[in-house]
C-alpha cells in the first residue's frame, strides 16, 4: 500500500467515491422529516460524506504577558496561539474533506452536518465532520459546495423564507491571566460580595474573541447573518510555578452562514398559526 | 399552507445566489442565537436581528450564616444574586445599545458556579439584539423603554411572536431574588412530629414568605416600568451550593405593554397531530 501525502482524500475515502459512481446506491443520514424537508425545497440526497483528521498537538505555547492574553493576540506563541492554529486547522481540514467528498459526488451541499472532537490520549485528537451531501433540481451550481449544521427540516424552512445556508463558521480562542493579588484578594472567603474583575475581564475577552473571529469567518464568505447553533466556554486554573496561579479559558462559537435570496426587500413569510390537539 | 417553493425561486434563486457568492464581498453581517424557528418568527413578527449580545460577570459570593432555629432572609446573600444579575444585564444592554438596537429578544439568565474556586459564580446573559421594521411601534410610542433602554424579553421566539400578534410590547425582563434561611425544627418538635401526619406551619411560612419577597420585588421592578403586566413568570427554588436550609427563590418574567385596545388573535387552526407528544 502507499503512503498518502496528506493531499486530497485518503486512498480508501477516494475508493469509495469510485465505487459510489459506478453503483450509483444513494444513502443518507438524513432522517425521515428531514428528508421530506430538502426534497420540499427542491433537494435530493445524494450520499453520507465524511471528513476527518488525527493531529498531534504537541505544543501549544505558552501564555505569558500582563493582563489578559487572548490567543489572536499579534505575538505569535504567546496566549496558546498554536493550540488554537491546531484547533482551526483540525476543524478546517475535517470540513474541507468532508466538502471534497461531496463535491466529487457532484453534490452541491451538505446539510445535517456533525462536529466532533476525541481524544485520543497522548495529545492526539481526531476530528471527525460527518453529513449528507445534497444536490438541488436546478440548473446552476454554487460556487463551492455549501454546509451547514442544520437539519434537512431547518433548511427547508429557511429557503421557503428566502434564506439559504452557506457554510458553516467558528470561532475560537484561548485567553490567560495571571492571578494578581487584586483577584486572589477578591475570590477569597473573607472577600464578601464583590465582583471578580479580573475573572470577568478573562471570559469577557475570551467570549469577545471568538465571536469575533466567528464574525469574520461568516463574513468573509460573502454571507448576510449567521445563526449561532452552540456557544462554549471552559475555564481552569494551573499552576506553572509554586504560589503562582492563572486561569485559562477557552471559548468556542459554532454556526451556520446565511445567505439571502428573497426578491422584495422583506422576505415573503406565510406562517399558519395552529393549534394541536393532544 | 405551505405555498409552491418554484414560484418563491426555490430552488433556482438559491443556487444562483450561492453561485454568485465570492469570499471576501463586504456585506453587513448579523449574527443571533436564535434557532431556526425563532429566527424567522421574530423576523416575521417585524424585527431584524442585530447582532448576538452577551454580558457577563464572574462574581464571589459573600457569607451569612442563618441562625439554626429562625426563618430569615440571608439579605447578603440576596444583594449577591441581585447584584451580579444586574452587572450581567447591564452589560448585555449596553452592546445592544450600541448596535442601535430597539431590543433584546430569546434572553437567557444563567448562573454557574465554577469549580476552581469556593463560592464564585459565572453570571451571564445572553441573548438577540433586534431592531424593528417600523420605527414606531403601533400604539405611537418607540419601541424603547422608558428608561431609553433596549427592551428585553427571555421569551422564546415563538412566544415573541405570538406576544406582537396579540397587541403587545414587551418592556423588559423583571426579577425578585430572595435567599431566605429555613429554620430547623427544635428537637422535641421532631420527636413529637414522629409518626403523624401533620402540616409544619414554620416551614409552610418560611416558603411563603421567601416567595413573596422574591414576587413583590419582581412587581416593583415592573411598576418602575410602568407595565400592564407580566407574562411567562417563572419562580424558581434554587438550591446553588448552600446546603439544604438556604435556597434562593427566584422570579422572572417579562413586563408587557398594550399595543393596542384589542387583544384579539386570529383564530387558529386546529390540528390533530398523528405523532406522540
Amino acid at each position: 500500500m502507499t503512503q498518502w501525502d496528506g493531499h486530497g482524500l485518503p486512498p480508501v475515502a477516494a475508493e469509495r467515491m469510485r465505487r459510489f459512481a459506478s453503483t450509483g446506491l444513494r444513502t443518507s443520514l438524513l432522517t425521515v422529516p428531514g428528508a421530506v424537508g430538502a426534497q420540499s425545497v427542491g433537494f435530493d440526497p445524494v450520499g453520507e460524506v465524511m471528513g476527518c483528521i488525527v493531529q498531534h498537538i504537541g505544543w501549544s505555547g505558552f501564555g505569558l504577558g500582563g493582563g489578559t492574553v487572548t490567543s489572536s493576540g499579534r505575538a505569535g506563541f504567546v496566549g496558546f496561539g498554536p493550540y488554537v492554529d491546531a484547533l482551526y486547522r483540525g476543524y478546517g481540514t475535517a470540513l474541507a474533506r468532508m466538502t471534497e467528498e461531496a463535491a466529487a459526488m457532484g453534490a452541491d451541499g451538505v446539510v445535517g452536518v456533525r462536529l466532533s472532537v476525541s481524544d485520543l490520549g497522548n495529545d492526539n485528537r481526531e476530528f471527525v465532520a460527518l453529513g449528507s451531501a445534497v444536490r438541488s433540481r436546478s440548473r446552476h451550481r454554487p460556487a463551492r459546495v455549501f454546509s451547514t449544521e442544520l437539519a434537512g427540516q431547518d433548511v427547508a424552512k429557511l429557503m421557503q423564507a428566502g434564506w439559504v445556508p452557506c457554510a458553516i463558521a467558528y470561532g475560537i480562542s484561548v485567553a490567560i491571566r495571571h492571578d494578581d493579588w487584586r483577584t486572589q484578594r477578591q475570590s477569597t472567603w473573607g472577600a464578601g460580595n464583590t465582583e471578580v474583575c479580573g475573572y470577568t475581564e478573562l471570559v469577557a475577552h475570551v467570549r469577545a474573541d471568538a465571536r469575533y473571529r466567528f464574525d469574520q469567518q461568516a463574513r468573509a464568505t460573502g454571507a448576510e447573518g449567521a445563526i449561532v447553533s452552540s456557544m462554549g466556554l471552559q475555564i481552569r486554573a494551573i499552576e506553572p510555578a509554586e504560589n503562582h496561579r492563572d486561569h485559562i479559558a477557552e471559548s468556542t462559537v459554532f454556526g451556520t452562514a446565511l445567505a439571502s435570496f428573497h426578491r422584495g426587500s422583506t422576505a415573503p413569510t406565510r406562517s399558519l398559526t395552529i393549534l394541536p390537539l393532544r | 399552507m405551505t405555498a409552491d417553493p418554484t414560484a418563491l425561486g426555490i430552488p433556482e434563486d438559491a443556487m444562483r445566489r450561492l453561485a454568485e457568492m465570492r469570499p471576501g464581498q463586504s456585506t453587513s453581517l448579523f449574527t443571533s442565537d436564535l434557532s431556526v424557528n425563532e429566527f424567522l418568527l421574530v423576523r416575521e413578527a417585524g424585527f431584524r436581528p442585530l447582532g448576538l449580545v452577551l454580558g457577563t460577570s464572574i462574581y464571589h459570593v459573600g457569607f451569612q450564616m442563618g441562625r439554626w432555629n429562625s426563618n430569615q432572609e440571608l439579605t447578603v446573600l440576596s444583594q449577591a444574586m441581585y447584584h451580579a444579575r444586574e452587572l450581567a444585564m447591564t452589560r448585555m444592554e449596553a452592546e445592544a445599545d450600541q448596535l442601535g438596537a430597539d431590543g433584546i429578544v430569546g434572553v437567557r439568565l444563567e448562573i454557574e458556579f465554577k469549580e476552581f474556586g469556593s463560592d464564585i459564580a459565572e453570571f451571564i446573559a445572553v441573548g438577540t439584539a433586534v431592531a424593528a421594521d417600523q420605527q414606531q411601534a403601533p400604539d405611537g410610542h418607540v419601541w424603547r423603554n422608558n428608561k431609553d433602554q433596549p427592551f428585553t424579553s427571555d421569551l422564546s421566539g415563538q412566544d415573541f411572536w405570538t406576544l406582537i400578534q396579540a397587541g403587545y410590547a414587551p418592556l423588559g425582563m423583571v426579577m425578585g431574588s430572595c435567599v431566605y434561611h429555613i429554620a430547623h425544627q427544635r428537637f422535641w418538635q421532631a420527636i413529637g412530629n414522629v409518626g403523624q401526619n401533620v402540616e409544619l406551619p414554620q416551614f409552610t411560612e418560611a416558603l411563603y414568605d421567601a416567595r413573596e419577597l422574591a414576587m413583590s420585588r419582581m412587581q416593583a421592578e415592573a411598576e418602575q416600568l410602568a407595565a400592564e403586566g407580566i407574562v411567562g413568570v417563572q419562580l424558581l427554588s434554587l438550591g446553588h451550593r448552600w446546603g439544604g436550609h438556604t435556597t434562593e427563590f427566584f422570579a422572572i418574567g417579562t413586563a408587557v405593554r398594550p399595543l393596542r385596545a384589542d387583544h384579539v388573535i386570529a383564530k387558529p387552526q386546529l390540528v390533530l397531530p398523528l405523532t406522540d407528544s
